[in-house]
């Protein structure tokens, strides 16, 4: 009722106002990225509550992509992870117009120099091969430099006798190598045989996505095979195969979920459970397998375990009888 | 430099205000609204009203990314986020920072370390500001407890760390009393909450509420602008405040004056904020926690002072320097506020929203009335109940209470229930008149009826 009946002050300021902030002048604006948007439920979030989230979307749970290094963050305990084969990087061998100026220019963006960080960490306090994809980079396609990294990752984890956990994303085989990236696919299987005749343990973690060449080769040869929630997996992307077969595709397929229910994942863990949940994995698997370094210590847990165990049953037969320890 | 245009983050009277000092001072605002406040005063009231989501505030006063949004759509400078809402979220101060819009209030860091009710406690004990006695973490044993309420003076307070609801809970007066009081409460605790805990603080008899206005700019100046006595609270909520507060003396407000001002120069402090203190009968005076932003209060000062603080803040976050010191600053006269809420007294204060269809506000000489309604404004349930600050001023207690009476007699709204007649009873109540009560007054004075 009182619409327009005020008087105002002059005529509204105009646009373009110049202000000087921390010594520089600019305009108010929003800094790209500021916000998140979910894919899923379209709420947007401020960047940083959803990094303090671990990426997960705080109205939904959806997990959005990670780069390599937040996720390394996450996963290896503090300051004990030691990088492998920095310095590798891919050349052109096909001499693929404008291939070298795009790996530059994402070098200078995303502050890494391939689509996969290999090395060395402790992952609650156990040693293990690390290696974590980033979409980030050309859709972590492998290229000759991936391949090479998880090929070398394997070699040197079974020489030391190390079990490998692998954070795959990837879109498959880097196009711009065409042969050489196929044959990658080879190379890294039959390390992973090696390794795998070694006795070793191999975990997979697939997130969004894992695709195409990755997944037939190094992303499905886990002896365990974990899934973030959504996460897409698959070889073919689900439109060309609804035009290849000529059949709808039923709901939910190629997600985590489906492929679970189908026996091509053994489990989904949620991010935040995702350390704990390799530690649980790891210290399970390592101490088991039974190597001369190990053995002492396995030796002496055990006799440790029997001691309790004789104790609680002479505290439990005291306690029954009414006698109790008067000591 | 100053700002020229504003973007005020809130509603009701509080946005009205900020959008008055703005128009004195020559800065165009923009009002931001919920789909629900399309109506309100503060929208039609600035230059310009952006619309920024749905009733719940939740979805629009709260909804950081639409008010950034407006800001930036708007050309707008900076943010005054009033107070509630979005006033001491950290978060949303450095996404002003990170957008180059400034937030006219105290830096994020200051946000969050008065907070964090622990730290800030720390921060004000290393700062040599008296706390309230208490011990650092758990009481182990009696003897422990014993040595402990020596060094703070009795009466003590035993509480369990896991308590709640009164329960683990013992008041102690003596030393005699306090090993079977303690060992009483430990086991209490043990059974009610499978953890006993204790930790023990020094406990206050019948503290008056006394808190410290200050302002600092961005040069390390801090000045007080005296004291406001908000002892007058029901459930926490506070319904009367006034400046001087009736038992102040010189000596003691320059006493807690200069903590109140290290408090603030401790962590830096730019901007409007308010130290508040607990005050036991012996004129003991404790830090409670400090308010980073302007307060509810804020007018019983401007009018004893003659600052206005809304203008002040403003001034200080466009980088300007206090124009004023500490020696310049003199409490003239007294102030009450009342607070006039949309709320049934007579059933147990439940909100009373709805439209209003006949209003007769009060004025003449010293009465200041700040709200955001108006005859045929309908107050949405959504938010909080608080409609109107009735705010007097006279020479003397005395005289300001005779023109508060008639002031809230003046005072009409029909259509909906409203507490003026609960405040028109205090005026007449002999221990308010007597400046005698403390803050559990009002709810043993609820409970006597």
């Amino acid at each position: 009722m009182l619409k327009g009946m005020f008087k105002k002050n002059s005529p509204v300021v105009d646009a373009g106002i110049v202000q000087e902030y921390d010594g520089r002048k600019k305009k108010p604006e929003v800094p790209s990225g500021l916000w998140i948007k979910c894919s899923e439920c379209n709420h947007s979030f401020y960047k940083k509550d959803i990094e303090a989230a671990m990426m997960v979307c705080p109205s939904c749970g959806n997990h959005f992509r990670m780069s390599s290094t937040d996720r390394l963050r996450l996963i290896a305990d503090e300051g004990t992870f030691d990088e492998w084969d920095k310095k590798l990087s891919s050349v052109n061998p096909l001499e693929y117009p404008g291939y070298a100026d795009k790996i530059k220019k994402l070098e200078e963006e995303t502050g890494i120099s391939e689509a996969i960080i290999t090395g060395q960490a402790k992952i609650g306090g156990i040693d293990s091969v690390l290696g974590v994809m980033d979409s980030r980079f050309l859709m972590g396609s492998m290229g000759s430099v991936v391949g090479e990294k998880v090929t070398r990752a394997f070699e040197r984890a079974t020489e030391k006798k190390l079990p490998v956990i692998l954070f795959t994303a990837s879109g498959g085989a880097r196009m711009q190598e065409g042969i050489f990236s196929l044959m990658q696919m080879a190379k890294t299987s039959a390390a992973i045989a090696r390794h795998n005749e070694a006795g070793l343990l191999y975990i997979t973690v697939l997130t969004d996505p894992t695709t195409g060449g990755v997944t037939a080769s190094f992303a499905m040869l886990g002896d365990i095979i974990i899934s973030e929630p959504g996460t897409l997996i698959g070889f073919a992307g689900p439109r060309v195969i609804e035009q290849t077969i000529r059949q709808k595709l039923p709901a939910g397929f190629q997600r985590a979920e489906f492929l679970l229910d189908h026996g091509f994942v053994d489990m989904i863990v949620e991010r935040k459970d995702m350390k704990q949940t390799l530690s649980k994995l790891l210290s399970v698997h390592v101490s088991s397998s039974w190597t001369s370094q190990d053995e002492l210590s396995i030796v002496e847990r055990m006799k440790n375990t029997m001691t309790n165990a004789i104790e609680n049953t002479i505290n439990t037969v005291n306690t029954v009888m009414g006698g109790g320890n008067n000591g | 430099m100053m700002f020229k245009k504003i973007l005020i983050a809130n509603r009701g009277e509080i946005a009205v205000r900020i959008i008055r000092a703005c128009r004195e001072m020559g800065i165009q605002t923009v009002a931001v609204y919920s789909e629900m406040d399309k109506d309100a005063l503060h929208a039609q009231l600035a230059d310009e009203a952006v619309c920024i989501g749905p009733a719940p505030s939740k979805s629009s006063y709260l909804n950081m990314n639409n008010i950034i949004s407006a800001t930036i759509l708007t050309h707008a400078e900076a943010i005054h986020p009033g107070f509630g809402f979005l006033s001491e979220n950290a978060r949303f101060a450095e996404m002003c920072k990170e957008c180059g819009i400034t937030f006219i209030g105290p830096d994020p860091e200051m946000i969050n370390l008065m907070g964090n009710k622990s730290v800030a406690k720390q921060t004000m004990n290393k700062a040599g500001v008296p706390t309230i006695p208490g011990s650092d973490g758990a009481v182990e044993t009696v003897q422990e407890a014993l040595k402990l309420a020596d060094g703070m003076g009795y009466p003590v307070m035993i509480k369990a760390s896991a308590g709640g609801g009164g329960r683990g809970m013992r008041l102690v007066w003596n030393k005699e009393e306090l090993p079977k009081l303690f060992d009483s409460a430990k086991s209490e605790a043990k059974a009610a909450f499978g953890d006993d805990t204790m930790y023990m603080e020094k406990f206050l008899e019948n503290p008056r509420h006394i808190e410290f206005q200050i302002i600092g700019d961005e040069f390390g100046n801090v000045v007080h602008l005296g004291e406001r006595d908000c002892s007058l609270q029901r459930r926490n909520q506070k319904v009367l405040e006034e400046s001087p507060s009736p038992i102040m003396t010189e000596d003691l407000r320059k006493k807690m004056g200069e903590a109140a001002v290290k408090a603030a120069k401790a962590i830096k402090y730019k901007s409007a904020g308010t130290i508040e203190f607990l005050l036991d009968k012996h004129n003991n005076f404790f830090f409670m926690e400090m308010n980073t932003r302007i307060q509810v209060e804020h007018p019983v000062t401007e009018l004893v002072t003659g600052i206005d603080l809304i203008a002040e803040q403003i001034k200080v976050a466009a980088g300007q320097k206090i124009e004023f010191k500490q020696n310049e600053i003199h409490v003239s006269g007294h102030a009450i506020e009342c607070r006039i809420n949309a709320e049934k007294p007579s059933e147990n204060f439940r909100p009373s929203p709805g439209k209003i269809t006949s209003l007769h506000l009060p004025g003449g000489y010293g009465v200041r009335l700040d709200t955001a309604v108006y005859q045929g404004y309908t107050i949405p349930p959504t938010y909080d109940s608080m409609i109107a600050k009735l705010i007097v001023h006279g020479k003397t207690r005395t005289e300001a209470i005779a023109r508060m009476k008639r002031a809230l007699g003046e005072f009409v709204i029909e259509g909906i229930d409203s507490n003026i007649e609960f405040q028109m009873e205090l005026m007449d109540d002999k221990n308010f008149v007597e400046g005698n009560f403390d803050t559990q007054y009002i709810n043993k004075l609820l409970n006597i009826r």
